[in-house]
């Protein structure tokens, strides 16, 4: 018998996901988010998210200044060296933001509970700052040992997961290299922390290839809802061993959001006056794709 | 070496100065061009020549997973805490995992880099709010990895651009705790270790007292006036001392190496 097919059009995965959910979306900084499926949720109207991420950028940013964002669970929001996130900037200063702010191991953390089935942890890590006595969900514990005093943290609890990995065959079987960066471990981790979990790749590649190279299945079929097929789905983000950051693109937005009526021409360019990703990529370019291409790099 | 110092060398040999041997230097992300030329680069620099020249059982945590890379053999002007070319650095080890190879929480990391928007007199930065919290008047990046810089860290090395803004009395939001609201609060609070031991910046380098916990002007570096430095500074307490000391040139043998060897290419320092 032949186990489920899980490939899935990207508008078919993208509609699984509910408004009002409690939402992950993978990659850390400018690498790795799943950006084909951010846009093809802005086209489909999937609103009032609540985002648990960790170190957000160009991702989360859009989605918020087009008002699909509740509420945030994070440690950082910015482009990197492009400087600061535009939208988020102008949501939270214009109040239109619920924030619950972490420092950065401590949202990646929150992940790792999770994915042990633990519901909290404690840290004392944050003593000092104003981060607890703005965040109502930090809460205080002695420790039943008699060591003292320490801050609560709940675990990340996602409803669903969607991260953009290199390959996966099409019964859902995710590969990755061997030689990871933290953006894929951290995917990999938050592949742990929800029974919803969906996976854009580069490329659907045969299932004897997985046999062919079962150690690098590390999201295996029985965790993954649906994959689907986008090519250069972290564009302009990086995915890793594959293609970098489009560094101009992300210059381009981080000026373009910078105002509202230009943030609307960029979207109207790369996002709704497109009918799918094909069109985005030949809206991007092929050369500055193929310049963008680093096959192989950095697994010396 | 006959050509003068650049004020990023100057700099660079500060730091080194600053470090041990047989210690752990853990350097993060930044945010905007000139954070990561100061935060990023220019430590990185410093770190190497410090390893190159009095430390050499010292440990380099390069964004917490590239270790020891060879800096002078660096294809990349590290623009970003990961990538594909960062992955090329030739280093000594590779962290792939959450799980890393030493552990913050554990206290082993000596030495951190740090910057903010704001720093105040008493050493705490804020990375995450100007004005009021629920309606800032500048929304900033977040926390990041700057609690765990002033709480577990033995010692943190501040650097920031010297503009007026950046030294404030008292910073709207504390994302690095340093001396707090002055003597004994650190204590109070259980950090028995830790805290900012310098803030470096393009003109100067100030120390912390440790009888008040108050940022003092440590030193001037060469070519700057006094006049500059208050011009640009915005604290309001007495941070003057009698006698100005000038920041040390780095030694002809400190510029050689870092010409030569770990910046041939002027990719990590412009000069």
């Amino acid at each position: 018998m032949q186990p489920d097919i899980k490939v899935r059009t990207l508008s078919e995965a993208a509609a699984l996901v509910p408004s009002g959910c409690r939402i992950h979306f993978g990659g850390m900084a400018v690498h790795n988010h799943p950006m084909a499926f951010v846009r093809q949720l802005l086209r489909q109207g999937t609103t009032n998210l609540t985002v648990v991420s960790h170190v957000s950028a160009i991702d989360v940013d859009m989605l918020i200044g087009e008002d699909r964002v509740r509420r945030l669970e994070f440690s950082y929001v910015g482009l990197e060296e492009f400087g600061t996130a535009p939208c988020f900037r102008r949501a939270v200063q214009n109040g239109q933001l619920e924030l619950s702010e972490y420092s950065e191991p401590v949202a990646f953390e929150r992940f790792a509970c999770s994915a042990r089935g633990m519901p909290f942890f404690t840290t004392r890590e944050m003593v000092g700052t104003d981060i607890p006595a703005v965040n109502t969900d930090i809460l205080e514990v002695s420790d039943p040992f008699g060591t003292g005093t320490y801050h609560a943290i709940s675990a990340a609890e996602p409803e669903w997961v969607v991260i953009h990995a290199p390959m996966a065959d099409e019964y859902g079987n995710v590969l990755f290299f061997p030689h990871r960066q933290l953006p894929e471990d951290l995917d990999l981790t938050a592949s742990r922390t929800s029974r919803n979990v969906i996976v854009t790749v580069e490329q659907i590649v045969s299932h004897d290839r997985v046999r062919q190279l079962p150690y690098l299945n590390l999201i295996p079929r029985f965790r993954t809802t649906a994959v689907v097929e986008v090519p250069y789905g972290a564009h302009p983000c990086s995915c890793l061993h594959v293609y970098d950051q489009d560094r101009e693109h992300l210059e381009h937005y981080a000026t373009a959001a910078r105002d509202p009526a230009s943030f609307g021409q960029y979207l109207d360019k790369y996002v709704y006056g497109l009918a799918d990703e094909a069109e985005y990529l030949e809206r991007v370019g092929a050369a500055q794709l193929a310049r963008l291409r680093q096959i192989g790099g950095g697994l010396q | 070496m006959s050509e003068k110092a650049t004020t990023y060398e100057v700099m660079a040999a500060a730091i080194a100065r600053e470090l041990r041997d047989h210690e752990l230097w853990f350097l993060g992300m930044s945010t905007g061009p000139q954070t990561i030329l100061l935060l990023t680069r220019l430590p990185i620099v410093a770190m190497a020549l410090a390893q190159h020249t009095h430390s050499p059982n010292s440990w380099m945590l390069v964004a917490g997973w590239v270790m020891n890379p060879v800096v002078g053999q660096v294809p990349t002007r590290m623009e970003s805490e990961f990538g594909t070319s960062l992955g090329e650095w030739p280093c000594e080890a590779y962290n792939n995992s959450l799980a890393m190879s030493y552990s913050a929480a554990r206290h082993e990391i000596d030495v951190g880099f740090g910057s903010a928007a704001q720093v105040d007199k008493y050493g705490n930065c804020n990375t995450v709010a100007i004005g009021s919290y629920e309606r800032p008047k500048v929304r900033l990046v977040g926390p990041i990895n700057q609690p765990g810089h002033f709480s577990l860290f033995g010692r943190e090395i501040i650097i920031v651009p010297h503009e007026k803004r950046n030294f404030v009395d008292r910073v709207d939001f504390v994302s690095g705790a340093g001396y707090l609201d002055g003597p004994g609060c650190r204590e109070e609070l259980g950090l028995k270790r830790g805290g900012p031991c310098m803030i470096l910046t393009d003109k100067a380098v100030f120390r912390f007292d440790p009888e008040t916990r108050l940022a003092m002007l440590a030193s001037v570096h060469p070519g700057i006036t006094l006049d500059e430095i208050v011009a640009e500074t915005g604290y309001t307490h007495s941070y003057v001392p009698a006698e100005i000391e000038q920041t040390p040139l780095p030694t002809p043998d400190e510029l050689r190496l870092m010409r030569e060897l770990l910046d041939p290419n002027a990719r990590m320092l412009p000069r």
